[in-house]
């Protein structure tokens, strides 16, 4: 972990005499005050409240018919009262992990409380609807308080509600309505990892995206879509990387996810495209455009973005590794396969070995 | 991103427990209410039923409910089909028959007016595929699950063997349905409260 790392670094400056050890105490005092460090405690406490949730789903699945139905649905709502409450009353009392913990309580208490109407009157054929609501819940909930945890919840139901839609095939007309809600409840989601400082959630909403793009282009494995993707990627991308766009402050506050997700559609709109045409030329004509693109990624971003650049340089060595088999590979058989493997690897460790110090150079400039 | 912006908005968390208890309860209840307003207004039509997989009995959990009036011939189909693949709701109107149980005798893609004597029944939303032939339709209408206790399905796989389950449904003004009691030889097994 970064901690572990940090800690190391910080005693070998201490002792290189870098660093008084006064310091380096009070740096990683500072790190362990601050509320988005990872603790063993709080995950231990929210895995707890999920099993408690998870107790409570399967004990309203099982339809146990000794406690009569408005007896169960009464001892929900009970939950979900009680639950809230007792949330507030922690986070009042600065009890953070516990307070989360209790609002996911909360939020799962309502979920069940949805799955028990749908047993006590035998609905069948809402399980999209059932879904949407249980996030609505959940969205009301972390905005209500504030919270990351419940944030992360409503990413988690996001996920399932496109999952539901999978199951009930996919980009049927019945359902297409749905369909085009994913993108709407990722943007809700983001908003909400924004409000509630619930950073790592925001991945859960840009792969949502992303897997979202994905059933849309096995749905229409059309020229046209890929196309789209990659223009959209490259124009995305743009906005959020260069620094005179008007999205890039916006964008940077994010961190690096926006510039990398971006960067990944255009990538997958174009290798989209590689796998669509037909024709040599133009395969490798898009083979170029690969190239360019990872190179363009670099260019901007690579010097900020970590994931970025690492992203480009395998969309290289992959391409270039692609169209030297397509081009040469049937000639040379499969000792020139690892011929060229070994060529290619070595031409890209090269370049990466000469953009990594230029990079390097161009930071130290800046600052 | 500034740890101020948070917190902001609810100085006082037992208004935010407040809201979202009360909006979530609010929620479970409509929920409730608009089910149990079907089985407290709807009408009562009894239809023929049989577990579609013996398998799903098993399994416990619920069983999935086949009708008669799952299947839908075309030859009752008024107003034509739509010509495109679409989303599609199809509306059934239900008479009942000589032996008690009610049966479709025309079904549309649009509303059907109300009639005395029989009953028009909604069915769930599906995708409509224009095909040659004219095959017959097999709508959902929402009531082809039931839930059954832990251990109880193997009550209703025996109604399979015998052939002789039949359901009571309570239909409202707009076409929903709800199960309200099933039966075995017409011996009630389950009858369902309102709430």
């Amino acid at each position: 972990m970064y901690r572990g790392r940090m800690e190391r670094d910080l005693k070998r400056w201490v002792d290189l005499g870098l660093l008084p050890q006064s310091s380096a105490s009070a740096m990683l005092a500072e790190y362990d005050a601050r509320e988005s460090t990872f603790s063993v405690g709080r995950v231990l406490l929210a895995l707890a409240a999920l099993l408690l949730s998870a107790s409570l789903l399967l004990l309203v699945a099982a339809n146990w018919e000794a406690l009569p139905r408005l007896a169960r649905v009464g001892g929900i709502v009970v939950l979900i009262w009680l639950f809230h409450f007792l949330a507030a009353y922690f986070l009042g009392r600065g009890a953070k992990a516990v307070g989360a913990a209790l609002l996911i309580l909360g939020t799962m208490s309502f979920g069940a409380g949805i799955a028990l109407v749908g047993q006590m009157y035998h609905l069948s054929g809402d399980a999209a609807d059932a879904m949407l609501l249980w996030f609505a819940g959940a969205c009301l909930s972390a905005a209500a308080f504030a919270s990351a945890a419940v944030t992360t919840i409503a990413a988690c139901l996001a996920w399932a509600f496109l999952i539901t839609l999978f199951e009930s095939g996919g980009l049927v007309p019945a359902i297409e309505s749905y369909f085009w809600l994913v993108p709407v409840l990722a943007v809700i989601v983001l908003t909400l990892v924004r409000y509630t400082d619930a950073a790592r959630t925001r991945h859960l909403a840009y792969l949502l995206c992303v897997a979202w793009l994905g059933a849309l282009y096995v749905d229409n494995p059309e020229i046209w879509l890929a196309i789209a993707y990659f223009a959209a990627g490259l124009v995305a991308f743009l906005l959020a990387s260069l620094p005179r766009s008007p999205l890039y402050g916006l964008a940077s506050e994010a961190g690096s996810a926006p510039s990398f997700y971006s960067f990944a559609v255009a990538v997958v709109g174009l290798v989209a495209l590689q796998s669509e045409v037909g024709g040599a030329w133009a395969e490798t004509a898009l083979g170029v455009g690969l190239l360019a693109l990872a190179l363009v990624g670099i260019g901007l971003a690579g010097a900020r973005n970590g994931a970025v650049r690492y992203l480009a340089y395998a969309v290289f060595a992959a391409e270039i590794l692609y169209l030297a088999f397509e081009t040469l590979g049937s000639i040379l058989g499969t000792s020139g396969f690892f011929l060229i493997s070994g060529v290619v690897v070595a031409l890209v460790a090269w370049l990466v070995i000469r953009v990594e110090r230029r990079l390097g150079r161009v930071g130290e400039v800046s600052q | 991103m500034s740890g101020a912006l948070p917190v902001a908005r609810w100085r006082n968390p037992f208004v935010a427990a407040l809201v979202v208890a009360l909006l979530q309860s609010a929620v479970l209840g409509y929920m409730i209410e608009s089910r149990a307003s079907i089985l407290r207004n709807g009408k009562d039509v009894l239809l023929r039923s049989a577990p579609i997989d013996p398998r799903d009995l098993l399994r416990g959990e619920y069983v999935i409910l086949s009708y008669d009036i799952s299947r839908i011939s075309p030859d009752i189909i008024m107003g034509g089909l739509p010509a495109d693949a679409a989303k599609a709701q199809l509306f059934v109107r239900l008479k009942q028959q000589p032996d008690g149980f009610w049966g479709p005798v025309e079904a549309s893609f649009s509303p059907l007016a109300e009639a005395a004597d029989s009953i028009v029944i909604r069915s769930l939303p599906f995708s409509y595929y224009p095909s040659a032939g004219a095959p017959p339709l097999f709508p959902n209408y929402g009531i082809e699950r039931y839930y059954v206790p832990e251990g109880e399905g193997s009550v209703l796989e025996t109604a399979r063997s015998a052939q002789a389950l039949s359901v009571n449904v309570r239909v409202d003004m707009e076409g929903r349905a709800q199960i309200r009691q099933v039966s075995i030889d017409g011996a009630p097994v389950y009858e369902e409260p309102m709430y």
